[in-house]
């Protein structure tokens, strides 16, 4: 700032509140010795009308361009005085106010004496930080009223549907030929005779024909630049192959020569490279695995419709939205080949391929038919890669294995009156309103529970499989023989999230999940403004829980967009880039990814995204060289409070 | 003329937890000594080091630094790296004479003025005991 | 040129500067540079106020003699100049200011280890030798930076300031084109890191997860020394030195001081070195903090006698 520095200091009484404690006119009188200080007034209740005419009046008629105001706590009415000044034409920002109600006069009250003289402190260090005020201007910033939702699956869906209803146009991005997720391959879900794909069969056609959604199938997103109210995302849509004309005939099934195993079965049975990825899914056409297809064209030729196409290119979008949101789910926990005998029977399975077995699409038409035979004995073992059971096993407790556990045993017993279940359980937790019926359940039906402390070991010989396990209650160990183990695998963090999270500016928990910005009070968005989480990508969640975490975001995005301006602060941090080294120090201590290293010539310098920096100031003390400042609260202003402390001028 | 010797502490506090916690302070009239000169800064990740040192060198005999609660920082985890910076400052305060004790770091949420309190009187009396700090200005006369 | 409380190592420097000193000696007359050249005080006294263009004084103020030569040089100089650490900012010698003069005395005089004292001999300010009385410049308390005495007008930074980094102040001190007052001249604006050729080689959050000492580690020289846990101090120092030490593998120690809007050195190392440390518990960082044995002699290398405090601080038990 270029003039000189004029400062009016305002003391309010608070009637008594403040009076009653303070001597106001010595305060004012010291005021008025202060360097700077052109005048210095008291009055009655400063945040009234004539209170903040008299500031407005002492900037017209004596040039006052910074304001002083002791009073109450900035949190009261800080906003009252900025818009008196913004009134009498003065930037808001150069206020400075001193606490002397609620931090001084309430609190010393049996003490006036020293109060009185606190007060001339705090005010002596607020006139001192006050002179080196410059004025700031809010950014204001468009806001797209629009969304990416990255994965189709649960919470992607409700997500996306909730946004469309509203009004927002939405751009889903799935990775898969189909939308539906990991829900579409549940079977019975619990307390219902319907599968996953009819429960989701309303959504998947709603999302599928609302207006408002543009659906980006065999797609990824690839690049993420901007920050809320405008980013500009790059998807790719790699190729089906396949288009609308596709009549699902399936007779390019029947002449593929390629048989793949199908992941939507999860190993339990083949497919082609062309292929409907299961019953239900949308859209009601092929797709072609682009892995495992030879381009031999013999479908092409059997194509009555011509509906293939095998010279189709990737196409790339170009999309400008206002607020992202990330549901791209989880993965089940793959045992590693061995634990617990996985990998050397067909009849140690995992929750998810006993959910295929049991589902009336799947590949045993819902009859549970192992290596051909019907088995008598299952075992169930709880916790396989959740609570720490093995080396590899994640630490915390996955949520939904037990729930969709029990489910799965009382599904069996009623097709299978006589088969023998036991349940082996590290711990039950069938926790809320719905899942303890199934625990009682599954007691009922005679399931046999059995407690472990210790890991139990499966042997899968030539003589068939053997659980052992000790039994914690009876203190006894066990040899099980059984024909079928169902190892219930927990949720790992999708091994997508790394590719992820070097296109989107997002952090890690410990557990490998996205970390939200706080898990009781903001659980559903990123630290960075304008990115949500919605579902399992953020922790293990059923699909109660992803759904309503679906319509959180919808929720929060909605109010994003519905503002059609974004407004920063701005005392955010700021670089002088001919100060800035490029040493990078800056940049770990943004946790919002504010700050970016970019190339000037053969050289590094720290930029700040002002759209995303909160304004915490941890990379101003960071910063090694005073390059990086924040506005309102800079080292010259901050030490000049500091300096002011006593009446003593130590400058160094 | 010798009055006895009142410290003055410097406190840094957080907008969204510690100041909050002073203002609930306020508005339930608690009582507290009047030693806390307190300098808001919007979260306690912005407290330099070299303010501490200004703070000793200005007059302040004790120096409070406090904001919210590890894993509760209003900026996701400011007070992470203000726990690195004391931790360390704190190991270099003893080189130069000053007792450890006179830079305190407390994590006050909003809603804990009865925390601030405690700590304020705590910290009043103990720097009493340890006296003034009187940084040599001028070395030669 | 004269030099207070300095090992002589910025006098070397002058010498660094090899043929350029033929030119320098073509362009100015020195009158006054006690290392080279036999002028004394009294030639100096004699010397009209003001006359000298420059000079340069490296070294810190450590006895009253220092502090009576500064006083005398800035009368008769129009333009001062602390050159090298030690006159910016005490130098190395100011670590000293961690101890009282009597502790400095009783070690030298009588602890060390190498004593060969049996008359316990101190330095005496007043001294009588065969009927004459004899004086010698008495110890001040503290080592000061030149400044802390006479009014400075620019500072050529470095311990000892490279010979490029003296030329470049010393051209631009005769191209007349001047900076404005108390300006740091010859070297850069910003930190080493600008400068040094592992800058590029940082990844993109850098964080440290263990402080080790140069004795501790083979550094990989292609990497960025701080990623190997190494204590360099080049984001928080002055560049100008082409990272000199950074190409020999060994960590930056902060020899060429702050940047212009930095009050106090070692609080500001101290606090980026703290704020990489990748850990979050109050246990975990004091271990970490055990691995550095002397924070402030590694922070505060150079710079203690331009620090906030200045040194070990007097307590008032009154």
């Amino acid at each position: 700032m270029s003039e000189e520095p004029k400062v009016g200091v305002f003391v309010c009484h608070c009637g008594m509140n403040i009076a009653g404690t303070i001597n106001v006119k010595e305060v004012v009188e010291y005021a008025r010795t202060l360097p700077h200080v052109v005048d210095a007034n008291e009055y009655v209740f400063m945040c009234s009308a004539p209170g903040q005419d008299l500031i407005k009046d002492e900037v017209k008629n004596l040039g006052i361009n910074r304001v002083v105001v002791a009073a109450c706590s900035p949190a009261m009415h800080e906003p009252t005085f900025r818009a008196a000044m913004a009134d009498a034409g003065l930037n808001r920002y150069l206020l400075e106010m001193v606490n002397i109600r609620e931090q001084s006069a309430w609190v010393h009250s049996h003490e006036k004496r020293r109060a009185t003289e606190k007060t001339k402190d705090l005010l002596r260090m607020a006139v001192a930080k006050a002179v080196l005020l410059e004025p700031l201007e809010e950014l204001r910033i468009g806001m797209q009223p629009a969304s990416l939702v990255v994965g189709g699956g649960v919470a992607g869906l409700r997500a996306s549907l909730d946004l469309a209803q509203r009004g927002f146009k939405v751009h889903l991005v799935e990775k898969l030929p189909t939308t539906g997720g990991r829900a579409v391959g549940l079977g019975t879900m619990a307390r219902s005779e319907m599968s996953g794909s009819e429960l989701l069969r309303p959504i998947l056609d709603q999302v599928e024909s609302h207006t408002n959604i543009v659906t980006y199938l065999n797609s990824e997103l690839v690049n993420l630049d901007g920050s809320v109210g405008y980013f500009k995302a790059k998807v790719v849509t790699y190729p089906r192959f396949v288009n609308a004309k596709c009549t699902l005939c399936e007779e390019c099934v029947r002449v593929c020569p390629v048989e793949v195993a199908n992941e939507y079965d999860y190993g339990l049975s083949k497919r082609k490279a062309i292929y409907l990825p299961f019953k239900d899914a949308r859209p009601r056409i092929m797709a072609i695995d682009p892995h495992s297809c030879t381009m031999c064209g013999e479908c092409v030729k059997v194509c009555e419709p011509g509906a293939i196409d095998l010279a189709e290119e990737s196409r790339e979008n170009e999309l400008v939205v206002g607020g992202v949101i990330l549901a791209s789910g989880f993965e089940p926990y793959e045992p590693p080949f061995g634990d617990f005998g996985f990998g050397y029977s067909e009849k140690i399975v995992t929750l998810f391929q006993l959910e295929r077995l049991l589902d009336a699409n799947g590949p045993t038409k819902g009859q549970l038919v192992v290596s051909g035979t019907v088995p008598k004995n299952i075992a169930f073992i709880m916790c396989v890669g959740s609570l720490g059971t093995t080396e590899n096993a994640h630490q915390y407790c996955s949520r939904t294995c037990c729930a969709s556990s029990l489910k799965n045993m009382i599904r069996i017993r009623a097709l299978y009156p006589d088969a023998t279940i036991y349940a082996i359980y590290k711990d039950i937790r069938t926790y809320g309103r719905h899942d303890e019926t199934l625990y009682e359940q599954a007691t009922e039906q005679r399931v046999k529970f059995i407690n472990f402390e210790n890991t139990p070991n499966v042997n899968a010989g030539a003589n068939g499989i053997t659980v052992h396990v000790r039994d914690a209650t009876l203190q006894a160990s066990l040899a099980i023989p059984v024909d079928l183990v169902v190892l219930a695998v927990g949720m790992s963090p999708s091994s997508t999230l790394r590719s992820l999270r070097s296109v989107v500016k997002v952090g890690c928990s410990p557990e490998g999940f996205l970390r939200e910005a706080h898990p009781k009070l903001r659980p559903v968005e990123a630290p960075a403004d304008g990115i949500f989480f919605a579902g399992s990508v953020s922790g293990p969640k059923n699909v109660i829980e992803s759904s309503m975490a679906g319509s959180a975001t919808a929720a929060k995005a909605s109010a994003l967009f519905a503002k059609g301006e974004f407004h920063v602060e701005p005392i955010t941090a700021q670089v002088t880039e001919e100060l800035c080294s490029g040493c990078a120090v800056c940049i770990a201590m943004c946790p919002y990814g504010a700050i970016a290293r970019k190339s000037v010539g053969d050289k590094k310098r720290a930029e700040v995204d002002r759209a995303l920096c909160k304004a915490c100031g941890a990379c101003v003390a960071a910063c090694p060289s005073g390059a990086m400042q924040q506005a309102g609260f800079k080292d010259t202003q901050l030490l000049a409070q500091i300096v002011a402390i006593s009446e003593r001028r130590n400058v160094r | 003329m010798s009055e006895p010797f009142e410290p003055k502490i410097v406190m840094f506090a957080c907008n969204w937890c510690t100041y909050a916690a002073l203002d609930l302070a306020g508005t339930s009239r608690m009582k507290y000594p009047p030693n806390f000169l307190v300098i808001k800064t919007m979260c306690s990740g912005r407290v330099d080091p070299q303010f501490i040192f200004q703070a000793f060198r200005n007059g302040a005999d004790g120096v409070l630094v406090a904001g919210c609660h590890l894993g509760d920082c209003h900026y996701i985890e400011g007070n992470v790296k203000t726990l690195r910076r004391i931790t360390l400052v704190r190991r270099m305060l003893d080189a130069f004479g000053i007792e450890p004790e006179r830079l305190r770091l407390e994590w006050i949420s909003a809603s804990e003025a009865d925390k601030f309190v405690k700590v304020a009187s705590e910290m009043v009396a103990q720097i009493k005991a340890l006296g003034p700090l009187s940084p040599k200005l001028e070395a030669n006369a | 040129m004269y030099w207070c409380a300095s090992c002589g190592g910025c006098e070397e420097a002058t010498v660094d500067l090899a043929e350029r000193v033929l030119e320098l000696t073509n362009l100015v007359d020195i009158v006054f540079w006690p290392v080279a050249l036999d002028f004394k005080q009294e030639d100096v006294e004699k010397l009209p106020d003001g006359s000298i263009t420059a000079c340069l004084i490296n070294g810190g103020i450590r006895v009253t003699e220092h502090r009576h030569m500064a006083e005398l040089l800035r009368r008769k100089s129009k333009i001062m100049i602390a050159y090298g650490a030690c006159s910016a900012w005490g130098g190395v010698p100011s670590l000293a200011n961690l101890y009282e003069t009597q502790e400095l005395i009783s070690r030298v005089y009588r602890e060390v280890p190498s004593l060969n004292n049996p008359d316990n001999v101190t330095p005496q300010h007043r001294v009588e030798v065969d009927g004459n009385q004899l004086e010698l410049p008495e110890l001040l308390p503290s080592l000061l930076p030149i400044d802390r005495v006479i009014d400075v007008d620019y500072y050529v930074p470095g311990c000892p300031p490279t010979a490029d980094v003296t030329w470049n102040a010393i051209t631009s001190l005769l191209s007349g084109k001047l900076p404005p007052k108390g300006s740091v001249i010859g070297a850069a604006d910003n930190a080493l890191c600008d400068q040094c050729p592992l800058n590029d080689t940082k990844p993109d959050k850098l964080l440290i997860k263990d402080l080790k000492r140069p004795h501790q580690v083979i550094p990989d020289p292609t990497k960025c020394l701080l990623t190997q846990g190494l204590l360099c101090l080049g984001p928080g120092t002055r560049g100008g030195c082409e990272a000199l030490c950074v190409r020999a593998r060994m960590p930056c120690t902060g020899c060429f001081g702050p940047l212009d809007r930095v009050t106090d050195y070692g609080a500001k190392t101290a606090s980026f070195i703290a704020s990489i440390i990748d850990l979050r518990n109050e246990e975990a960082l004091e271990d970490a903090i055990d691995k550095l044995p002397d924070p402030v002699g590694t922070f505060y290398r150079y710079t203690l006698g331009a620090s906030s405090l200045g040194g070990r601080v007097r307590n008032d038990k009154s």
